[in-house]
């Protein structure tokens, strides 16, 4: 128990005076976070709304394929970008094992189908409400997604806040893809696995407590969200 | 602008839906001019049929042809029972239906505001709006698009008394001259304020077609002279 303590003020010290491995881990994985969230909401909220205001043949069965990857397990997610860039994999040439950018690449085929999936529940029930109005007026296919869009605003905010939380607690995709290396691919969630393991407990603590910070202040920001809309819309979806 | 040369003919009209006919075979030859009631219960069929008009729903079979005039598809709005109103500006709420912004249609937009009542509001979150604003609103946004057919649903089966009053003194006096206007309702004495015509329908059959006079003063079915007199609702 005192061992627990002893660590735990360790890492407020390492916190609060800002420990450069400390810094550069969370830096990279904010990074990291940030490509991830911005590409899969550029791809997944126009592509949620267009399945959502759309029908097309196989439209059910790209719904339901997109729904059913949610639950993509990170390791398995892992493994498959792993075998493409490996050296021997189709795409080993651009040397992107171990690196960065490949992280942001897993951590896109996980985050994306969340982002496209809740984006669609979302504006499937406005488009309920607005389908016939934007027929009547003949409005253009791409001004009715964008309108769509605009008017969910503030639940797509929630939508991009989910991917965050998502994005920046994922270890087993990353770690496998990432290698974990020393000041190149380090993140909060791989270095907590690396430093637990090695008993050094006041960088593990010390990053999850920040971990821990991100979650609560992202969930806080959603209630707040939500009560401004609510405050200033008069009326829920 | 729809004239008196305009006919609207419809031929052997239906809908079904899941094996239930809700407009039987219809047959009508319908004023391009003033102000046509589409009367009768609820259920009855006048939603489906006005919907049918608009365009937003497709016959089983027959058609509906416009002659004599240059009416299109282009040049039908629709008002809804509820109202639409997307979550922005009440200004930007009559915009959006535009294909293109001109500064003579924004001016347009806060003169067809203020005709409404609602030009103080322009700057206003549409959906702070009460009811009855916000079916004007959707009023002016059908009007600001130059339509040659007006379709109205009920459009003041919600609201209050006030702007009922306002919409029915501006479709009366401002647009019936220029446009065709199709009214919905179940409200005889609404219809007695505002129709030229009356389309009288009872269980998916229109059974009564006459100018608004005869059909107050001599109306022709058993089911008409129920309905005038409150014994079907």
């Amino acid at each position: 128990m005192n061992d627990i303590s002893e660590a735990f003020v360790s890492s407020l010290g390492l916190i609060l005076f800002l420990d450069a491995e400390l810094l550069e881990i969370i830096l990279l994985s904010f990074r990291i976070t940030f490509y991830a969230v911005l590409i899969s909401s550029i791809l997944g909220i126009p592509l949620g709304a267009f399945l959502a205001s759309t029908h097309f043949k196989f439209r059910n069965t790209v719904v339901s394929i997109l729904f059913g990857m949610m639950g993509l397990p990170p390791v398995v997610v892992g493994l498959f970008v792993y075998l493409i860039f490996s050296r021997s994999g189709s795409l080993g040439w651009m040397g992107l094992l171990y690196s960065p950018t490949v992280m942001i690449i897993a951590q896109v085929i996980l985050i994306l189908p969340i982002v496209c999936c809740l984006t669609f529940q979302i504006i499937e029930s406005l488009h309920t409400r607005y389908h016939e109005f934007f027929r009547s007026y003949r409005i253009a296919k791409l001004k009715s997604v964008i309108a769509y869009i605009v008017d969910s605003r503030f639940e797509l905010t929630t939508v991009v806040l989910a991917g965050i939380g998502r994005s920046i607690s994922e270890v087993g995709a990353i770690i496998i893809v990432g290698g974990n290396i020393d000041h190149i691919t380090r993140v909060m969630t791989t270095a907590i696995a690396l430093e637990t393991s090695k008993g050094n407990l006041d960088l593990a603590l010390g990053l999850g407590i920040i971990l821990l910070t991100t979650a609560i202040v992202l969930n806080g920001f959603i209630l707040f969200l939500r009560g401004k809309y609510l405050k200033t819309s008069g009326s829920t979806i | 602008m729809a004239s008196e040369d305009t006919q609207i003919r419809i031929n052997g009209l239906s809908f079904d839906i899941e094996g239930k006919t809700l407009l039987h075979n219809t047959n009508l030859s319908l004023n391009g001019d003033g102000i046509t009631v589409f009367l009768g219960a609820n259920g009855a069929g006048k939603t489906i049929f006005l919907k049918l008009l608009t365009g937003l729903l497709t016959p089983c079979s027959g058609s509906i042809t416009f002659e004599g005039g240059n009416i299109s598809i282009k040049t039908r709005a629709f008002v809804s029972q509820e109202p639409v109103i997307l979550r922005r500006t009440v200004l930007k709420n009559m915009l959006f239906v535009l294909e293109k912004i001109t500064s003579e249609k924004s001016t347009l937009a806060k003169e067809l505001l203020s005709l409404m009542g609602l030009d103080t509001k322009e700057h206003q979150n549409a959906l702070t709006l009460s009811a009855g604003e916000k079916q004007r609103l959707c009023l002016a946004r059908a009007i600001i698009t130059d339509p040659e057919i007006l379709l109205l649903d009920e459009p003041t089966a919600n609201i209050e008394p006030n702007s009922t009053t306002l919409i029915e003194k501006y479709l009366i006096q401002k647009v019936r001259s220029s446009r065709k206007i199709f009214f919905v309702t179940h409200d005889i004495n609404q219809a007695r304020r505002l129709a030229d015509e009356i389309v009288f329908i009872h269980t998916g059959r229109v059974i009564e077609h006459s100018s608004a006079k005869n059909f107050f003063e001599n109306p022709k079915t058993r089911e008409a002279r129920k309905y005038i007199s409150g014994k079907i609702n």
